[in-house]
């Protein structure tokens, strides 16, 4: 029978309750703000008064997804669910959609048109809509005759460029005919995405075998993949990194004949190291991971992109100079204030 | 005509399909997913097709989902899609319909 | 008003007018009418899909005899002139419009339905029209609006919107439809038009429902408005003639038979002249008497 879709307000709390309740009867227990508050709507089923599928986007990945086909065909409320959120994003002009979930969920998803990008034994990610995958890498400027030539990677956030990604890349660029250098483009730091690869390009401009691209939605910066519906023994930082290793492994490497990533020793960053360790771990044997010492500047220090933060923060930019190229000094000097009245309006600069 | 914005029409539900319009290069691409896409995929991009061809979309990538739809929700679900991704849904393509 | 009398309009079964599903089934449950809604079963947003469904179903679905009618959005939507001219060009029987409160916006339809069908060549005068009475004012602007077209086939009370309008809800016993009920009634009746009941939402309540269906029945509406194909079969057991009324009516018949063979303009049974509300009456109980599957091709009446 026809069962219509009703938006959930999860503010009123009779509602919340309902829905936390039907979830967790499916076996989704972390209900902590993290994951909720990022929800923009929701949308369920009821069946009479019981909630029997229920579905949520957070921005343009959809999360809390979960039904009940007790009574229907299979398939169908998840179906009518699904349809229902993607055409909802579509009206909003988002056009590109992401899910994480759990692996056995994939197929479901799959079935619907949603293309798997990478999974692990737990979960796995996929996408649907415009543009995906397949456009993103048709758009990225390829080496020509890229099966005879040896191809390194870097992935960054650079937030900002120092000397430390310079150095980084240098290595690799010594090392290979021709380097991608990947920036990520999530808008979560204190540098944006596009000041962060304007950056990149000005200090790495001499180098003639590099290229730098910005990540897309590929390159995602891992701290943002929901992990809500994970079971209790699984960390969310080893399924976040093992899955984005995934991708990297399955889509973005074979496409571009990329062969070895590298990235920079971490010994002041625990996630930063899982993350080197998760790449370790997945990547071999089709990419290598060579792991680059970090370089010091010349009074010893280690240098970061935190430590520059930090600097910007103070208003005391004396301690950075040595660590930056110039257009990235320039560029902070310039625009001090606007870096500072971002870090006074509560932009964190505590992460990556 | 060419594709002015991506556009959806249709659900996912049994006896619906999805269609998805995205700007194209080469021709009218479609990519099909059906339970029936070994007897009826020809059909089904038949259809689609030549309703696009009605709105001189030459260029285009088509993504259908099918749940078993008929021709005419086939034709209907790719005219809205078409007039969606035209922005063209205050007028309808009455030669079209 | 349009051919009343002639068809039987027992079931107007409403069909949400973006699902395919239910769109492309719709023929096959028996009912009268089936009325594909583009107003208040379709989001805003998907207006323009339900639109099309609606007219490539109608370009090649079979509906068997069943009189179609569409619900488009009303005159103060951005909708209303393309379902307007959509469903002309799709050449759909009947075009019911929703919340009307006067005759002017009858006319106003009529006005641009006439141009509609000049702008796709339909014949013209060949689209009807029905008015769902959905307020207050509709209930007291009734026999006007029932009058205003004689393209008007029907007036049906749509009752969640009335009765708020009127400050309450729906209640079991009905009693807050009481007066809107026989306005509408009234309205039609007066015009010679068909007189529509509202839906019974509550699925589970089947002995409610037949007592709905019942009460209407004895008021003398023509049918009922459905949302449940389900619902179809109940309707027409209530509107089933009792073996008596299939008797009289086919005495009535006889008697017109006999008086055509005679040659006589008087019709005339146990010595009493048979006036036209009582042909006409045994006319539709004959009709309800086959639709229901109670008489022979000769009509008689079969035992059970």
């Amino acid at each position: 029978m026809y069962e219509s879709i009703v938006d959930l307000n999860l503010t009123n709390s009779k509602v919340r309750a309902k829905w936390q309740a039907f979830l967790k009867s499916l076996g989704i227990a972390d209900f902590s703000d993290r994951e909720v508050d990022q929800i923009d709507f929701t949308i369920g089923i009821y069946n009479g008064d019981d909630l029997v599928a229920t579905g949520s986007a957070a921005g343009n990945v959809l999360k809390y997804v979960g039904v009940c086909n007790k009574g229907v065909t299979t398939g169908s409320r998840f179906n009518a669910i699904v349809g229902e959120l993607v055409n909802r994003l579509f009206q909003q002009q988002i056009f590109h959609i992401f899910v994480f979930t759990k692996k056995r969920y994939s197929e479901s998803f799959q079935h619907i048109g949603f293309e798997q990008l990478g999974d692990t034994d737990v979960a796995a990610f996929l996408e649907m809509g415009d543009p995906n995958i397949h456009d993103y890498l048709d758009g990225l400027p390829k080496v020509p005759n890229q099966q005879y030539q040896q191809i390194g990677a870097v992935v960054m956030n650079a937030n900002p460029f120092t000397l430390g990604h310079r150095y980084l890349v240098e290595k690799a660029a010594k090392q290979n005919d021709f380097v991608y250098v990947f920036v990520v483009s999530a808008e979560r730091s204190l540098f944006t995405a596009d000041e962060r690869l304007k950056l990149v390009r000005a200090g790495l401009r001499d180098l003639d075998n590099v290229i730098v691209v910005a990540g897309g939605d590929y390159m995602v910066s891992y701290a943002t993949f929901p992990a809500y519906f994970l079971p209790d023994n699984v960390t969310a930082t080893d399924y976040q990194t093992a899955l984005d290793a995934r991708v990297f492994k399955t889509q973005i490497a074979p496409a571009l004949h990329i062969t070895t990533r590298y990235v920079g020793s971490e010994p002041l960053s625990k996630t930063t190291n899982q993350y080197n360790q998760a790449l370790k771990r997945e990547l071999p044997p089709d990419v290598q991971v060579v792991e680059v010492p970090r370089n010091q500047d010349q009074t010893g220090a280690v240098i970061t992109a935190t430590r520059v933060r930090k600097a910007i923060k103070a208003g005391d930019l004396s301690n950075i100079i040595e660590s930056l190229p110039s257009s990235t000094y320039d560029f902070i000097k310039e625009n001090l204030h606007e870096l500072q009245s971002r870090i006074m309006k509560g932009m964190n600069i505590d992460g990556n | 005509m060419e594709i002015k914005q991506t556009a959806i029409a249709g659900t996912l539900e049994s006896s619906d399909i999805q269609i998805m319009l995205s700007k194209g290069q080469s021709g009218i691409q479609i990519d099909l997913e059906s339970d029936v896409k070994k007897q009826f995929g020809d059909q089904i991009n038949a259809v689609i097709t030549e309703t696009l061809k009605k709105f001189d979309i030459d260029n285009v990538k088509v993504k259908a989902v099918d749940k078993g739809a008929l021709d005419c929700v086939i034709k209907a679900r790719t005219i809205a899609a078409a007039q969606r991704a035209l922005k063209t849904v205050d007028q309808p393509a009455w030669e079209v319909l | 008003m349009a051919e009343n009398g002639e068809r039987l309009r027992r079931t107007m079964m409403f069909v949400p007018g973006n699902n395919p599903a239910m769109v492309k089934d719709a023929g096959i449950y028996g009912a009268d009418s089936i009325m594909f809604d583009l107003e208040d079963a379709v989001s805003m947003a998907e207006k323009d899909a339900a639109r099309d469904l609606v007219y490539e179903a109608l370009q090649t679905q079979d509906y068997g005899d069943a009189e179609l009618v569409v619900r488009i959005n009303g005159d103060d939507t951005p909708y209303y002139h393309n379902d307007i001219k959509a469903m002309v060009k799709a050449g759909i029987d009947v075009i019911r419009l929703p919340k009307t409160e006067t005759a002017d916006m009858v006319k106003t339809l009529e006005k641009d339905v006439l141009a509609a069908e000049k702008e796709f060549g339909r014949k013209e005068g060949s689209t009807h029209l029905m008015a769902a009475i959905e307020s207050a004012k509709g209930v007291l602007n009734a026999p006007a609006i029932a009058a205003a077209s004689d393209r008007m086939i029907g007036i049906a009370l749509s009752a969640e919107d009335y009765t708020t309008d009127m400050k309450t809800h729906r209640y079991p016993d009905g009693a807050e439809l009481q007066f809107a009920r026989n306005m509408v009634l009234h309205a039609a009746r007066a015009a010679g038009i068909a007189a529509f009941d509202t839906v019974f939402t509550n699925m589970d309540d089947t002995e409610g429902f037949y007592r709905e269906t019942r009460y209407i029945h004895q008021l003398g509406f023509d049918g009922k408005s459905l949302v449940n194909p389900r619902q179809i079969a109940m309707v027409n057991k209530v509107y089933e003639p009792t073996e008596k009324e299939v008797e009289n009516a086919k005495n009535v018949i006889n008697a017109i038979e006999e008086a055509r063979i005679k040659g006589s303009g008087v019709i005339s049974m146990n010595g009493q002249m048979v006036d036209r509300p009582v042909v006409l009456r045994a006319q539709r109980v004959m009709m309800l008497a086959k639709a229901s599957h109670l008489v022979d091709e000769e009509g008689n009446y079969i035992e059970k």
